[in-house]
């Protein structure tokens, strides 16, 4: 059974230690731990937080099983083909980190989108302006990954996503066959089939 | 610099209107830059009202050298850029050029320069950076089960395979509507079906079934969110199976148009190869009438009723049409 990992609330441990917050807020890396912590110092609230790299971390194993991934795609899409190159590689060094299996890593040919607009507001048709849209793209493939860890990696992959740059993430997600498509439920009554088929139809 | 001059006006409050008129054009933009060189020459824009007294504009701190020149070669470049910031020429000490050269020279200097400012920089996370987040996320992460290592253990122990799609874009909404269609594929040769089964789900599916690679497809777009169309694509699943495997009393008037594939038993063919025989037969030997059965016992009619079948359902291709000839030039001994 696969186990997931919860990040467990630390918010009781923030009210007894409220200088952490400024620490916090300095120290940590994760933009998202910064937002969530620094906003608050509570009391009655609870709230997932991140936790503060001075703190060890709780994390909670649950024994909900975790999703399967054996094919992830990621499509990046962008006006500016130098910030998906530098993109790219932060993406690939980040998977190799966390020991993601890594497949192919290219890039399909670039979108050029043109429209041919007149350039003055009132007549003078003859004279047109062109403009183009060029959206450049970089496709990642990603194998055998968990829930868990797909959670994490593309938590740090969007949160990083520059300016200007869009993503698509095709996920396939394996499964068992449900119980319920195990067996035929009209087994037990193969005897009578026809008079039942005749009840129910 | 030009920011100082900004609090200075912001903290004169009610006296906006004096400001405005004697303001210096600290916000005209030179050629590629944003910040007026000439900016540290405004000192005086605001003349001192010696009569109002108390009120003497900030003293202006001069710039000191940028932070570059105190930067140790081996910093922790990650505590400089800890998170996704704006350029800052004096916090990078890097000799950068960006822009179009000036007629004759080379492209202006980082100091000021819009140009790097304006583009998406990534000094946040160079690697020294990239391991030290994946380190701490690394506990978040879970392993991949060793014993599922080839793909055929997972379509064996998992063969329901469920595809998603997410957008992530800026725009006004965060939302995309094509993110809530799922499809759900399964090898149909996975599925408990026997014979009539699997044929009542083929005329039950039609186009979603891919006769090539085996799987169904169910495409599911008619729910709002992604949890629903997956719901209703495990409930279309269910239905369709339970439902193959009924047997329904208008089944039985299935017709020979009806049939998906030839076979050669009760078939014309049939009929008019075992005609032939007999007539051959009994044109030959003048004998009684021979038993079809044990004609249809003989290895060359059961030949040419193999390659009939294969003809019929195969179509017509170079190695069909040769085991036909063959098959016939074997039964009418030719």
């Amino acid at each position: 059974m696969m186990s997931t990992r919860r990040i467990c609330s630390v918010a009781r441990m923030l009210v007894g230690i409220p200088q952490l917050g400024q620490t916090g807020l300095s120290a940590c890396r994760n933009r998202m731990a910064c937002r969530t912590i620094g906003s608050h110092l509570p009391t009655s609230s609870l709230h997932t937080t991140a936790v503060l790299t001075s703190i060890p971390s709780t994390i909670t194993v649950t024994d909900e099983p975790d999703m399967l991934f054996p094919k992830i795609s990621v499509l990046v899409k962008g006006h500016d083909r130098a910030v998906l190159d530098s993109y790219e590689f932060f993406a690939t060094m980040a998977a190799k980190e966390l020991g993601i299996t890594l497949g192919k890593v290219f890039e399909p040919p670039k979108d050029i989108e043109r429209l041919t607009l007149l350039k003055s507001i009132h007549i003078f048709k003859k004279h047109r302006v062109q403009y183009e849209m060029r959206t450049h793209y970089r496709m990642f493939e990603l194998f055998n990954l968990t829930g868990c860890t797909a959670q994490v990696y593309f938590e740090y992959i969007q949160r990083n996503l520059p300016e200007g740059v869009a993503m698509e993430v095709t996920k396939t997600a394996m499964e068992k066959i449900p119980e319920h498509i195990l067996e035929p439920m009209w087994k037990d009554q193969s005897a009578d089939n026809k008079p039942r088929a005749q009840e129910q139809s | 610099m030009a920011a100082h001059a900004a609090k200075a006006f912001l903290l004169l409050g009610r006296i906006n209107g004096n400001n405005l008129g004697s303001r210096k054009p600290l916000n005209m933009v030179t050629y590629a830059t944003a910040l007026s060189a000439t900016s540290s020459t405004s000192n005086k824009a605001f003349p001192d009202r010696g009569n109002r007294g108390a009120f003497v504009r900030r003293p202006r701190r001069e710039a000191g050298e940028p932070r570059t020149e105190k930067m140790a070669v081996d910093q922790d470049w990650t505590a400089v850029y800890p998170v996704a910031a704006a350029f800052r020429p004096g916090s990078v000490p890097l000799p950068l050029r960006m822009g179009y050269p000036v007629k004759g020279g080379v492209p202006p200097e980082k100091k000021g320069n819009l140009e790097l400012i304006k583009v998406p920089n990534f000094l946040h996370l160079t690697p020294a950076a990239i391991r030290k987040h994946c380190e701490a996320l690394k506990p978040f992460c879970t392993e991949w089960p060793s014993t599922l290592d080839t793909v055929e253990k997972c379509n064996k122990h998992f063969p329901v395979k469920v595809e998603s799609t997410d957008y992530v874009s800026a725009g006004p909404s965060l939302r995309n509507p094509a993110a809530r269609i799922v499809h759900l594929k399964v090898k149909l040769s996975c599925l408990n079906l026997d014979d009539h089964a699997r044929k009542k789900m083929l005329k039950l599916v039609g186009d979603r079934y891919c006769k090539d690679t085996d799987i169904l497809t169910i495409r599911t777009d008619s729910c709002p969110l992604r949890k629903q169309n997956y719901d209703y694509a495990m409930y279309l699943l269910t239905v369709l199976y339970h439902e193959s495997w009924k047997i329904e009393t208008w089944e039985a008037e299935k017709t020979l148009a009806d049939m998906e594939e030839y076979s050669w038993e009760g078939s014309p063919s049939q009929k008019n190869l075992l005609d032939t025989l007999v007539r051959m037969r009994t044109a030959g030997e003048g004998e009684g009438e021979v038993a079809r059965e044990e004609l249809l016992g003989c290895p060359e009619v059961q030949a040419y009723r193999e390659s009939v079948t294969r003809l019929k359902n195969e179509g017509d291709s170079e190695s069909t049409m040769l085991q036909y000839r063959d098959a016939v030039k074997k039964v009418l001994n030719l």
